[in-house]
């Protein structure tokens, strides 16, 4: 397949009566068919909003979004025409109530497929997602993962051209979710489906996706949320520093003023095993955490994330993370230079006066 | 009472309480939809209106109506007064506002990702419109039951309007009040037992039958 499935021009969306004011703007984004897309940023970052422009639930208030080279909106049945092909799994689904199989039968037969077809494509999606033999059960009483996991297979059944997940996983347990990774991967290929994902996890991102697509405030950003951390800098003139929590500092060089974003490359973070009989680390930027997960991202490289002063992810060579000894539970010092901390928001207009 | 007049008269009550409470249903039920789905200025006075309504005595409907179908009244010339037809406008009006509010409040319980889950896989508003509905049907049903229920069981709205004419708009409350005029209290209260028996066996019979297409128990 040639060219784009989505182009993205200036296209914007406020929500007329958000709090907080929350608004979307893409300058352009181009999504090829075929690919695996992963939208990362924190909560509030635009991830939801994005796919529900994706999916055609809600309008660009500003600027323009072509789908398959054309205006979804021309007319209503045009939207909904195009909500046939890019078809979107929100995050908490919701099963309407009846059996599973009438769940995932229920995109099927709005597209007037004929009745063996919609039983053969009930059957093979529930298998996909590891509920064969489920279909006649009631969708009362289902866990949270078993709801996921049909209404997954209720996408699935549709074969759709797009394939729009909001944190597809969340609700699913750490292995049950690689599967349904691995599934909703394999299916993407298999069928030639783009597939657009949110999610938090950065790892998942890496693993899963063609590219990435990073956000934050609504805004697109060229850095991953991970390691990023907000506050107000206070500055000495030479060096400026941020407190994301009272009494911990992250330093970095130059002037900075007002409020201030700031992200550590994961690559740039070393490790060491506190009472491990190496040399401690000193200075600024040293914080204090324990090692709550640790997964290979590679065969060489581990992604380990600690929880303490802040929560930190670090990538490292497995090998180096052997040599230190460090493992999952242990307690680490970790340590960044002033110099990797990259200032990519600063709004001197909210600064706050010191106390 | 002879069996036939009380066949009658049971008859009356069933065919002008059915066709108010479906010819209201078709009614009150897009109204309801409409007022659960949107936010818009002044809704909040139209269900106080719609509340307000609900409380309205039926001989406060039967005398509205009454005074639109007499002869000198605005519509006297359809010549609808003491007809069972009058008797099942009055009851549509008198049910209108229950039927709403019962089925605003199911619809309003409806999870809002119903709606949304649906256009997600691809169905126009319409469908999506009738999976709401569908996601609500047992609380939509005790809405139209409540208003087939408040109808059959009225007694104003059928006296002023229909004037228990027997034979023609005897029913079974207009048939009680006779006969309690009358001294007949035995009378009344066998056709009161009658009239629930009546509502009760219809109750069984819609539920059982919805509930058994649905599969659920």
């Amino acid at each position: 397949m040639s060219g784009p499935v989505y182009r993205l021009e200036g296209a914007g969306y406020s929500y007329p009566q958000a709090p907080a004011q929350f608004s979307l703007d893409l300058e352009t984004l181009e999504i090829p068919a075929g690919q695996i897309l992963a939208l990362v940023g924190p909560n509030g970052a635009g991830k939801t909003t994005l796919l529900m422009l994706l999916a055609f639930l809600q309008r660009p208030v500003r600027g323009r979004l072509e789908f398959l080279g054309r205006d979804p909106w021309a007319t209503d049945d045009s939207a909904v025409l195009a909500r046939r092909d890019a078809v979107l799994l929100t995050h908490h689904p919701y099963l309407f109530k009846g059996t599973i199989a009438a769940n995932v039968a229920f995109g099927l037969k709005i597209r007037r497929l004929p009745e063996a077809g919609i039983s053969a494509r009930v059957g093979e999606a529930l298998a996909l997602v590891e509920l064969d033999g489920w279909g006649r059960r009631s969708v009362a009483g289902l866990s949270a993962g078993q709801v996921q996991r049909a209404a997954i297979a209720r996408a699935l059944a549709l074969r759709p051209r797009v394939l729009l997940l909001d944190e597809p996983t969340a609700n699913l347990d750490a292995a049950l979710g690689l599967r349904m990774e691995a599934v909703l991967g394999e299916a993407g290929r298999a069928w030639g489906t783009t597939v657009v994902f949110s999610t938090h996890n950065f790892s998942q991102a890496s693993r899963l996706a063609d590219a990435i697509l990073y956000l934050s405030d609504g805004r697109r950003v060229e850095f991953s949320h991970e390691n990023c951390f907000s506050g107000t800098a206070v500055t000495d003139g030479r060096t400026s520093w941020i407190e994301p929590r009272p009494g911990v500092r992250i330093v970095f060089p130059g002037e900075a003023r007002g409020h201030v974003t700031c992200v550590i490359d994961p690559a740039e973070i070393r490790l060491v095993a506190a009472g491990g009989g190496a040399p401690l680390p000193s200075g600024p930027n040293v914080f204090r955490g324990r090692v709550s997960r640790m997964e290979t991202t590679d065969p060489d490289t581990a992604l380990v994330r600690t929880s303490g002063d802040l929560v930190f992810r670090a990538t490292l060579p497995v090998r180096a993370l052997e040599a230190a000894g460090i493992s999952l539970s242990r307690e680490v010092l970790l340590t960044f230079e002033p110099g990797s901390v990259r200032v990519v928001g600063e709004h001197p207009a909210e600064a706050r006066k010191p106390a | 009472m002879i069996a036939r007049e009380l066949a009658f008269a049971v008859w009356v009550s069933l065919k002008t309480s059915g066709l108010a409470a479906l010819i209201a249903s078709a009614a009150a039920v897009p109204v309801a939809l409409f007022l659960s789905g949107r936010d818009f200025r002044g809704k909040k006075i139209v269900l106080l209106v719609n509340q307000t309504w609900m409380a309205a005595p039926t001989v406060v409907i039967g005398l509205l109506f009454y005074s639109l179908l007499s002869r000198t009244g605005p519509l006297g010339g359809l010549g609808l007064l003491y007809t069972q037809t009058a008797m099942t406008v009055g009851q549509i009006f008198l049910i209108l506002p229950l039927i709403v509010g019962f089925s605003y409040t199911a619809l309003r319980q409806v999870d809002r990702r119903a709606r949304l889950t649906a256009l997600t896989l691809g169905a126009s508003r319409r469908q999506a419109g009738w999976i709401v509905l569908r996601e609500a049907r047992f609380p939509l049903l005790v809405a139209v039951l409540a208003g087939f229920a408040r109808a059959i069981s009225e007694v104003g709205v059928a006296m002023m309007l229909g004037g228990n004419i027997r034979g023609a708009t005897r029913n079974i409350t207009t048939s009680i009040a006779l006969e309690t005029a009358k001294g007949e209290f035995r009378n009344g209260v066998v056709l009161g037992i009658l009239l629930l028996v009546v509502t009760l066996g219809i109750n069984i019979l819609v539920q059982t039958g919805l509930r058994g297409r649905d599969g659920e128990s």
